[in-house]
């Protein structure tokens, strides 16, 4: 265990030796390698930022019915009991928001409260917000909106799944994109660590031939070159993820006044810490095996 | 693994004079290499080796001489298990080197001290770097590495250039750096092609007495050398090696040399 501890210190001890005797090309190498892994970083950060916001609001699709404005009370309760007696064969929920309600509501917002006071009188109308439940929700939830449009009372029917469902569509597209992004920037940094290794054994072809000779194992002539690829790719992980924090913030600063302006508090995050943990471990694998997988090829003499 | 157990050896023990527990050598049997029906080529017509049929006995001291290109460097790098035959079976201390797996060569290579025609020193570190390499490999702590790297560099006289890098050395150095790399490991076989070529006679011969020193302990050395002085010098078999054949033994073998130096 001893020996195996030693030979590990020794190749760590000479890989360290190769890239402080090429300081720039090592320097160059991280940066492109962690410049460019800092781009899918970002958009994780846009991701994990956004999902959130789409899981804040009801599961359930909702159907709200904003009754013609100005309609005698006697009337909206009809409406209402109306829509509670589909309620009972569709597996509804059925609320009842009052004009005065919804008024107190916006009220209490603050981006509303200046609009609101300008006007002279309550302008919104009684509304009936109608839960959809069950599985089949979703499908059933456009053809009820449309029946219900086409009662008198009703003057304006919103199906207020319609948006999350959009804002998930754009999500999920843009996860593939990001997806298809990281694996780009994958075959990115096995080149680059490939690549760099393959000059790396090459330069030290007289060395791994005397190592060879003195009856080095081909792990022991391997080792320094997978330390190589594993450092190489890890501390740009590291730089790119310190990147990523640096932009962050930059980018927070200019949304904060738009999301503000919006009533909204939204504001980017990086993904949490384990996951960073482990999109660092899963870099420096991949470096590690590019590494390997160049040294193999490349020591065959 | 393949040749005697280094458990008991002494950490500053490299030299056959610092070889205490030398008696403990525990050969497996007594021909330390068997060559059979081997041939060897380059390319297509090119025979480096044709049909070559020899044995060494374990503790042998033995010269392969022959002119230039006649297939000397070969027969020592088959040996070695450096480059493998194009036919035929060689056999090192009873293990067949074709059916030796991949992963088990570099064992056997540590057993074996290998002094090539080029060096192959590394120039980007000192003498005694280049010493302690052998058992950094085998995975020796610091201390006994460092004990027995310089007892080597002791050993071949180079003490006093040991903070010195290969390139500042002049040949016979730099040979002799080689040797000493070869036996930090203390070897059972021990292979040298053409130590003494390009040294004066006194360099020449300091280098022989290091190959003679481990001889008498019982250390199988061969050596290829042009230099029939030396060949006819010490009365030792000769292996003869003229157009890829090994055509005769011009001096008697001498099997078991394993009296001790007085």
């Amino acid at each position: 265990m001893k020996s195996w501890l030693r030979q590990h210190r020794y190749a760590l001890g000479t890989t360290l030796r190769r890239l402080a005797l090429q300081p720039f090309s090592t320097l160059t190498n991280i940066a492109v390698i962690a410049l460019t892994l800092t781009v899918p970083l970002v958009g994780a950060a846009l991701l994990t930022s956004l999902q959130p916001l789409t899981q804040q609001f009801s599961p359930q699709p909702q159907i709200t019915l904003f009754l013609v404005p100005g309609l005698p009370a006697a009337e909206g309760r009809t409406t209402l009991e109306r829509v509670q007696a589909e309620a009972e064969a569709e597996s509804l929920e059925v609320a009842w928001v009052s004009r005065e309600q919804a008024y107190a509501r916006l009220r209490n917002q603050p981006a509303w409260q200046d609009a609101l006071g300008a006007l002279p009188d309550n302008p919104l109308p009684d509304a009936i917000i109608v839960t959809l439940q069950g599985s089949d929700a979703a499908a059933q939830a456009p053809a009820l909106a449309q029946r219900w449009q086409q009662w008198p009372e009703v003057d304006q029917v919103q199906l207020d799944r319609q948006w999350i469902q959009r804002l998930q569509s754009l999500i999920q597209f843009a996860q593939l994109g990001l997806l298809l992004l990281a694996i780009g920037v994958a075959v990115i940094v096995l080149a680059t660590v490939f690549n760099t290794v393959r000059m790396q054994a090459l330069a030290q072809r007289e060395e791994i031939t005397v190592a060879r000779l003195v009856g080095a194992t081909e792990s022991f002539v391997r080792r320094p070159f997978l330390y190589q690829g594993a450092l190489t790719a890890g501390v740009a992980a590291l730089l790119s993820i310190l990147i990523a924090a640096v932009a962050v913030i930059f980018l927070n600063d200019a949304l904060r006044a738009l999301a503000q302006s919006y009533g909204s508090d939204f504001l980017l995050r990086l993904p949490a810490w384990p996951l960073l943990l482990g999109f660092l471990a899963v870099v420096a694998s991949l470096g590690a095996f590019s590494a390997r997988w160049s040294v193999t090829r490349n020591t065959r003499f | 693994m393949f040749f005697r157990s280094e458990a008991n050896a002494s950490p500053t023990a490299v030299g056959p004079r610092a070889f205490p527990d030398s008696a403990s050598l525990r050969y497996h049997r007594t021909t330390m290499i068997e060559f059979r029906h081997v041939f060897k080529s380059y390319g297509r017509g090119l025979n480096a080796l044709s049909d070559v049929n020899f044995d060494v006995a374990a503790g042998e001291l033995l010269f392969i001489a022959g002119p230039s290109g006649a297939g000397k460097s070969t027969l020592l790098k088959l040996i070695a298990g450096l480059i493998e035959p194009s036919r035929g079976k060689i056999k090192v201390n009873g293990h067949e080197l074709s059916r030796l797996p991949a992963r088990a060569r570099p064992y056997l290579r540590r057993a074996v001290g290998v002094i090539l025609q080029d060096v192959h020193l590394l120039n980007d570190r000192s003498a005694f770097d280049n010493v302690v390499l052998p058992l950094i490999v085998t995975g020796h702590d610091t201390t006994t590495a460092h004990a027995r790297a310089r007892a080597a560099i002791d050993k071949v006289g180079l003490s006093s250039k040991s903070k010195l890098r290969p390139v500042e050395l002049s040949g016979g150095d730099q040979q002799r750096l080689a040797i000493a790399r070869a036996i930090v490991n203390r070897p059972a076989l021990l292979i040298a092609d053409e130590p003494t070529a390009n040294l004066d006679d006194a360099s020449a011969q300091r280098i022989i007495d290091v190959f003679l020193d481990f001889h008498h302990v019982g250390v199988t050395t061969l050596i290829a050398t042009h230099d029939r002085d030396l060949i006819t010098r010490y009365g030792k078999r000769v292996l003869y090696v003229d157009h890829g054949r090994v055509s005769s033994h011009i001096l008697p073998p001498q099997k078991h040399v394993q009296e001790p130096q007085s």
